[in-house]
């Protein structure tokens, strides 16, 4: 089995196939052979025996946006996901690496706009404050995730969001 | 007093709600729980004897309804209220409500809270019981102070200044100013957030310590006059002015220099005949010179680590003061701390992302165990919603040990099995920050976060390496590939699917 999948933005040639009870892993031409046992619907103990037959717990959890799948590891967790075909987009993650394209930015959690501190055609910075939410009791600024100019902004003051709701767009 | 405390209700939720309902269990005291709609299937509900409905979500439709809350108390034949920390702990109209409905309020009494709460009524008890304050404005400076006045006061405590609410905690209305220059917005902000926060807009000028440690002494006081002041926690891990990691003892407080912070802390609360559980808080600057900064007149989140560096049980003993009963603890045990703990509260926060909230379904939960490891949580379990209505605390995590690079040693194993999945929690933070050869070496202030977070510029606490990236294709990939694999029919374990599938193919 063949697959395209993107781990914190960067794009992985996996092949996957059994082999004698065990399981053939190939990432970008590297190949693992695993022992792969289910402990529970998404958590896995994998033993790669390449490796001093090292030992690590996987669990596999959805995030919530479409298609990503966080991978918790004993190193930390990575955002995942499986490409359809060779269409690739640009991933998250990436650390300080700055966003491109067109970026919308999003209410990460249900609350209210307490202050908009932008406005449509405002050049910003990255990491300046666009949005400011309150919620969980605390008054949360939302920044720009790149350099660029302030497109659209589509809330207004003392409106309440869901998680999810597009705020503002910076190009 | 009361010489009876036999039914408890517990004017909150969360995990402090638990633990007091613990507590209680433990002292053979029945508890009632109140809840709000969203907290119906909450542990502290399951777990007590007794649970009423209080409202709806909002919290001052549910959690803050005085009214209601000793409604429930007098209808559940309660004798005493405990108001856990947050919420009501600290509203004297609370306290002075349950006394006059003859009800324990186990806590201090409201004249104490009225006194105590006032940040500068609480200054000038901390001055005439001759311990040192932070020197900063004396009265408080309502709406009704013009701008030009605050800025000749603030010229007179000196540069760089803090303006606090005088009615705040928790950081809400507090802002650093450094320049004369940015003192009209700052000013403007603090009284916004304090108007919208605590419904008065009075602040007041203190000057900022640079670099300061924030280390605070715990105390007990009975209703016979017996203060006993505690071994210190140092707290000076914050962000935004909320705690998130407590240890005792500080690694910068020699025995001499306890002695005297715990007696300038005991003197304060003699003063004001303080009772019940009670915390003087303290900057430390490099010196090693003390100032007051504000009493709690509650229990702390971070009480644990006392209780487990001195072997008491500080919930116990305010039932058992709140009945009437002698503090009999020895006072040179409590200040002789046995070992090193350490707290990391765990936020639902993203840590990678400013520390934004992030509520949401837990879909998946292992918490650690094990030897010197305590734990508290309300209740965070695989499937349940961390709501968004209340503070984002999912759970304390404290560990104790002989040492402290082995109770970090400790912390650093007990969050390497905590595996919390759905949501975004401050353990990736926790596990880069007992790295951090400054905190190991204990040298901490309250400005660390802020500097380690500047340092870091945007890069995730916890970077996964390039190996680890393969791991975690090979993974998505594993998983593809079962759920491509239909199970055998009749399967009563579909869990166990990939190790059958692989034998079922090796037969072929």
């Amino acid at each position: 089995m063949h697959l395209q999948i993107e781990v914190n933005g960067r794009l992985r040639a996996v092949d996957v196939e059994q082999r004698e009870g065990l399981y053939r892993v190939v990432v970008d031409g590297v190949e693992r052979m695993v022992d792969a046992a289910a402990v529970d619907g998404t958590t896995f103990s994998l033993i790669c025996l390449a490796d001093g037959r090292s030992s690590q717990e996987v669990g596999l959890s959805p995030t919530g946006l479409p298609g990503e799948i966080a991978v918790h590891m004993p190193a930390g967790v990575a955002s995942a996901r499986v490409l359809a075909g060779a269409a690739s987009r640009f991933g998250r993650g990436g650390g300080a690496a700055q966003a491109a394209g067109t970026q919308q930015v999003l209410a990460p959690m249900p609350g209210k706009v307490v202050k908009i501190l932008v406005k449509a055609g405002d050049d910003v910075k990255a990491r300046q404050g666009l949005v400011v939410v309150e919620a969980m009791k605390m008054e949360n600024e939302l920044r720009s995730p790149k350099d660029g100019r302030v497109t659209g902004v589509l809330v207004a003051e003392g409106a309440s969001v869901e998680a999810g709701r597009l705020l503002v767009v910076v190009e | 007093m009361h010489d009876t405390v036999t039914k408890v209700l517990v004017a909150n939720r969360g995990e402090i709600a638990v633990r007091i309902i613990r507590a209680c269990r433990e002292m053979n005291v029945r508890t009632v729980a109140v809840y709000s709609e969203c907290d119906r299937t909450a542990l502290h509900v399951r777990y007590a004897d007794e649970a009423y409905a209080i409202g709806a979500n909002a919290p001052r439709e549910s959690y803050l309804r005085i009214d209601t809350l000793v409604d429930v108390a007098r209808q559940s034949g309660a004798d005493a209220v405990h108001p856990g920390y947050g919420f009501l702990a600290e509203n004297a109209g609370f306290a002075r409500a349950c006394r006059d409905a003859g009800i324990a309020f186990i806590g201090p009494t409201p004249e104490a809270i009225d006194l105590m709460g006032s940040k500068t009524a609480a200054r000038a008890e901390a001055m005439a019981a001759g311990v040192p304050v932070v020197p900063g404005t004396e009265a408080p400076l309502g709406p009704d102070v013009p701008d030009a006045d605050v800025a000749r006061l603030a010229d007179e405590v000196g540069y760089p200044i803090l303006i606090k609410a005088v009615a705040g905690g928790g950081g809400k209305g507090m802002r650093t100013v450094t320049r004369a220059a940015d003192l009209p917005g700052a000013l403007r902000a603090a009284r916004s957030e304090a108007l919208s926060s605590f419904g008065d807009p009075a602040i007041y000028v203190e000057r900022r310590i640079v670099r300061p440690r924030h280390i605070e002494i715990q105390l007990l006081g009975d209703h016979h006059g017996t203060i006993v002041p505690f071994v210190e926690r140092e707290c000076s891990i914050q962000r935004r002015h909320q705690k998130v990691v407590e240890e005792s003892p500080s690694p910068a407080v020699t025995p001499a220099l306890r002695r005297r912070m715990a007696e300038a802390a005991a003197a304060v609360a003699r003063r004001v005949g303080y009772r019940n559980a009670g915390t003087i808080e303290f900057l430390l600057d490099e010196s090693g010179e003390f100032f007051f900064l504000e009493m709690n007149t509650r229990l702390q989140v971070e009480h644990p680590i006392t209780e487990l560096v001195t072997g008491t049980d500080l919930v116990h003993w305010q039932i058992r003061i709140a009945r009437g009963e002698r503090l009999d603890l020895d006072p040179g045990r409590m200040l002789s701390p046995v070992g090193h703990a350490i707290e990391c509260r765990i936020y639902a926060e993203d840590p990678d992302r400013d520390f934004l909230p992030s509520p949401g379904l837990v879909t998946a939960l292992r918490a650690p165990a094990g030897p010197g490891i305590r734990r508290d949580d309300g209740g965070a379990v695989a499937g349940v919603v961390v709501p968004v209505f209340y503070d984002p605390l999912i759970a304390k995590l404290a560990t104790w040990a002989e040492t402290r690079p082995m109770a970090i040693a400790r912390m650093a194993r007990a969050l390497d099995e905590y595996d919390v999945r759905g949501i975004k929690t401050t353990i990736p933070f926790f596990r880069w920050l007992l790295t951090d050869p400054d905190f190991q070496a204990g040298r901490i202030d309250t400005t660390f976060i802020d500097n380690a977070l500047a340092a870091r510029n945007g890069r995730p606490f916890l970077e996964v390496p390039e190996d680890a990236e393969h791991i975690a294709a090979a993974a998505v990939a594993l998983q593809a590939l079962a759920q491509k694999t239909p199970a055998p029919a009749g399967s009563a374990r579909p869990e166990s699917r990939w190790q059958r599938t692989a034998r079922t193919e090796a037969l072929r």
